[in-house]
């Protein structure tokens, strides 16, 4: 399977994971699922960060569009991105990218005896 | 040795998991943060918009169900079948809106802000419990529940509150716990005793004894009376002079024998003595409608989420709109469909300090009246963020606790070490019984007997019926004094020093239906000097109150649009009275002192957000005082002093032009009162360059002032509104300064017909969340000095266009 496949595979679980269990379990369950598939060590790394990626950014996208506030340009100070909301999806994408990233790794790794 | 490598990676995945579910300092947990399915991205809420919306709420507890609309400020008009269901969903709807506020004020009342920021709180944490913020709640709960309607309100609401935090699931919480990362926990009666007991705190907690004493003992009785007097040079007396007395007094206590107690020591900040408000009726032969008019603003610390959460409560026997407080049940300031109420705060001195002479180290007696007694003890126990539970004692004497023993720091430089705080907050007391019975008053009686339970803090109730009376009422529960008895510290010894009782309550100046036509009070001064009791040395400056007076006394066919004018007047009464006098000793200025006393010259004395003159003069007026009394009253930073007031300075200039206090004693020639106001324009014009540049548009007093509406979290500034574009300040009715003002603006015609009209505004929003639309919606309104119509519904079938949600709250 491409890396692509295993990311879109990544990325529905993971949204079924965050609507019903806590915010850790998206790591977790990339794990088991690089585990039970076997990912290839090399790009698993790469593979479960674009999953964390693309799924966090879309998600907080979405509540954005559904739901628009002066919320993220808030949350834009708080952290100090100036008021930069494109900088906060982007560092939203990318803690959650790196978590998820991490534990493919994590999982894939654990395969490899 | 294989597996650990292949099992590192988890190594690393899990620590990553652990630093990402926690707060590191001040930094939050970042990915449950983060986490669009669970952190601050869920609380976004878009602003309502078209059709109505409706929906079904289950709440446990209710005996029937409650109908809630929302219209478009985001305002809840709750209509309940009875009391209980009533403070059920004023709980639950209040919880909805502003869970994270009532319960992180309520921590801090209870001094418990370490278990949230650890540490950093503890000071704080303990200087509420020494000074018996949990103790008075206690007692204040024990009153309170005396009441069988105040103990179901009380639990009726807290069932309210809970009911809210137990449908809440982690993602669900407001922003400030995801921040903070921590989770609420159940609401109890207490919680609302120790909200009502903090009001206490913010506005009956100034003292002055210490520093009364310190200047007591450097320059004499004489010294201390002439510049600290009794009643102020200018005044203008919340009961007008001459008002007829209805009761016979009690005999007056005997004071103790004079007393220089020990004085003090340290240096930290106090409270800002800006907090104050404005309130007034006018009666119906000066209004338009011919009906009263009430107007009421409340001066507090402006923050974000606002102190105050407008409401409907409508069940049988009650129909009430108005302001209420998170935390607490029924309306505070409001009106119905016969009368309408407002309060300020009464200036009283309710707050004593007893020096404690202990028999020894073990602190287990106190010498008092000849005798040793037995102190109490009382054990605090402390849960710190990421610390161990720390263990406090405090020591009672009869009078109170001991704030700080002789050899600990106290919090702040106001509270005298090794005395016993004799206070009104710790009183028993019924204040919930008065607001649940001003909530249905329906004529002047009604107002009057609600009155009757009211103990702290004293506020002036000012009153307005569609009977047509007006009337006000300085209420609440006053030591009987000797005359300045407590203006210094006390001697805790001496059994005459104690309070001897309270003043009956139906002696506390009061005045209803006046020739004048109005009635007004600004914090100043309740009474002038032929009021037979001492209630107190010290008032807020008379300006705000005597402004108020002077216009409502000329003002005729007065509409609910002109006391909204009159709520936002900048016109500054001191500058008219002072710049005259100070222009007479301007000598030989700079070109730069020319240039800023042309402008005061040709300044129209209005505190607009634009004028430079309101700049100039209020920053004059801070180096005048600074360079006048500073030599003598600021010298020593381990006795703090109070500075005589601008009142008194007013009075220096013009009686008494030779006083010694005008030789500034830190130079070796002789200063006159030229050379000081000379001295003051320099250093005013020379502090204003330096912040702002050459004068110019930059010193534009709202530039300058920097009012702001702070969120409650200290330094959170993106949560915060800084730089309001509004004019006024602390002596000016429009009373917005840097931090404090008018929390809320209310302005109430009442009518025959049982159809008051109502129109308010409060610099915040209905929401506590950041994330929705009515976080801060109504600050732009507040700060153009505009209301809004306040919208008064008879049933919830009623139609307006001005309804958005519709929730029904079912068993």
């Amino acid at each position: 399977m491409s890396k692509l496949i295993y990311s879109i595979i990544l990325v529905v679980i993971g949204a079924l994971v965050g609507i019903y269990l806590p915010w850790y379990a998206m790591g977790v369950a990339f794990g088991l699922v690089a585990f039970v598939l076997n990912m290839p060590l090399k790009s698993s790394f790469l593979t479960g960060f674009l999953a964390g990626f693309v799924l966090w950014v879309l998600s907080a996208l979405w509540l954005d569009l559904q739901h628009p506030s002066t919320l993220p340009s808030r949350m834009a100070q708080v952290f100090p991105l100036k008021g930069n909301v494109f900088a906060l999806f982007v560092l939203t994408g990318v803690l959650g990218g790196l978590f998820s990233g991490i534990w493919t790794w994590a999982g894939a790794r654990l395969r490899q005896k | 040795m294989k597996i650990i490598k292949s099992a590192f990676p988890l190594v690393i995945a899990l620590f990553l998991t652990y630093a990402m579910n926690q707060s590191w300092g001040t930094l939050p947990p970042l990915g449950k943060l983060f986490s669009p399915f669970h952190g601050f991205w869920m609380n976004a809420e878009s602003p309502e918009s078209g059709e109505p919306t409706e929906e079904t709420l289950q709440i446990a507890g209710l005996h029937q169900p409650v109908q809630v609309v929302y219209d478009e400020m985001g305002v809840p008009h709750v209509f309940a079948q009875d009391d209980h269901d009533l403070f059920l969903a004023q709980g639950y709807l209040t919880a909805k809106d502003r869970l994270w506020q009532m319960e992180f004020q309520t921590h801090f009342a209870g001094g418990r802000i370490s278990e949230i920021v650890g540490e950093k709180g503890i000071a704080s944490d303990q200087f509420q419990r020494r000074m018996g913020s949990v103790y008075g709640a206690e007692k204040s709960y024990e009153g309170m529940k005396e009441d069988p309607m105040a103990k179901n309100a009380l639990e009726a609401y807290s069932a309210g509150v809970n009911a809210y935090i137990n449908s809440l699931s982690d993602r669900e919480l407001p922003l400030e716990y995801k921040l903070l990362n921590y989770r609420p926990e159940p609401w109890t009666p207490i919680k609302s005793a120790l909200f009502l007991k903090n009001m206490s705190f913010v506005l009956a907690s100034g003292t002055d004894d210490l520093k009364m004493t310190n200047i007591l003992r450097k320059y004499g009785r004489e010294v201390a009376e002439d510049l600290f007097p009794n009643y102020p040079f200018q005044e203008s007396p919340i009961i007008p002079v001459g008002s007829p007395v209805d009761f016979k007094p009690v005999p007056i206590p005997a004071g103790p024998a004079d007393f220089t107690g020990l004085g003090s020591s340290m240096t930290t900040p106090e409270k800002d003595p800006n907090i104050g408000s404005n309130n007034w009726a006018v009666a119906g032969n000066k209004t338009v409608s011919g009906l009263p008019i009430l107007a009421n603003d409340p001066h507090l610390t402006l923050s974000l989420p606002s102190i105050w959460y407008q409401m409907q409560l409508v069940a049988p026997g009650v129909n009430v709109y108005g302001s209420t407080m998170p935390g607490t049940p029924n309306v505070i300031i409001g009106f119905n469909k016969n009368v309408a109420w407002g309060v300020t705060n009464v200036g009283s001195d309710v707050l004593d300090w007893y020096q404690v002479k202990f028999k020894d180290a073990s602190k287990q007696e106190y010498w008092h009246d000849g005798k040793w007694k037995k102190t109490t003890m009382r054990i605090e126990t402390f849960k710190i963020k990421g610390k161990k539970e720390m263990v406090d004692t405090i020591f009672f004497t009869h009078h109170g606790p001991v704030v700080y023993l002789s050899h600990e720091k106290p919090f702040r430089s106001n509270i005298p070490v090794g005395h016993a705080l004799r206070w009104i907050a710790h009183e028993k007391s019924q204040e919930l019984t008065t607001f649940y019975q001003l909530n249905r008053a329906k004529n002047y009686e009604d107002y009057q007997k609600a009155l009757t339970f009211y103990s702290a803090p004293a506020q002036n109730f000012v009153f307005a019926s569609n009977e047509g009376d007006i009337a006000l009422w300085v209420n609440g529960k006053f030591p009987l004094k000797s005359k300045q008895q407590g203006k210094y510290l006390l001697d805790g010894t001496d059994a005459a020093a104690d309070w001897q009782g309270f003043i009956p309550q139906a002696h506390n100046p009061h005045v209803k239906n006046p020739v004048r036509g109005f009635v007004s009070s600004a914090n100043q001064f309740s009474t002038d000097p032929s009021y037979p009791y001492y209630l107190g040395w010290q008032y807020a400056p008379s300006e705000r109150g005597r402004r108020i007076n002077e216009r409502l006394a000329v003002m005729e066919k007065i509409t609910m649009d002109s006391l909204r004018g009159l709520q936002n007047d900048n016109y500054n009464i001191r500058a008219r009275e002072l710049l005259p006098l100070l222009f007479a000793q301007v000598k030989s200025p700079t070109s730069a002192q020319s240039k800023a006393i042309a402008a005061l010259k040709s300044w129209n004395l209005v505190n607009s957000p634009e004028s430079v003159g309101a700049t100039i003069f209020e920053n004059w007026v801070l180096t005048l005082q600074s360079c006048l009394w500073d030599d003598e009253f600021a010298a020593d930073e381990k006795a703090p002093m109070n500075r005589p007031s601008m009142d008194r300075t007013i009075q220096l200039i013009k009686s008494e032009p030779s006083a010694r206090w005008w030789d500034d004693i830190k130079t070796k020639s002789k200063e006159s009162m030229s050379d000081i106001v000379m001295k003051s324009l320099q250093a005013n014009v020379d502090t204003l360059v330096k912040q702002h540049g050459p004068q110019g548009p930059e010193w534009a007093w709202y530039k300058h002032k920097q009012t702001g509406v702070r969120h409650l979290i200290p330094g959170m500034d993106a949560l915060s509104r800084l730089n309001i574009p509004i004019g006024g300040g602390g002596t000016i009715v429009n009373a917005a300064t840097t931090k404090t003002g008018p929390s809320w603006r209310l302005v109430v015609e009442l009518s025959k017909e049982g159809k008051p009209r109502a129109y308010g505004v409060y610099p915040g929003g209905q929401s506590g969340n950041p994330g929705s639309s009515h976080y801060d919606d109504l600050i732009d309104t507040w700060a153009k000095g505009e209301l809004k119509p306040l919208l008064y519904l008879e049933s919830a079938d009623q139609k307006s266009n001005r309804l958005r949600k519709k929730i029904t709250l079912s068993k």
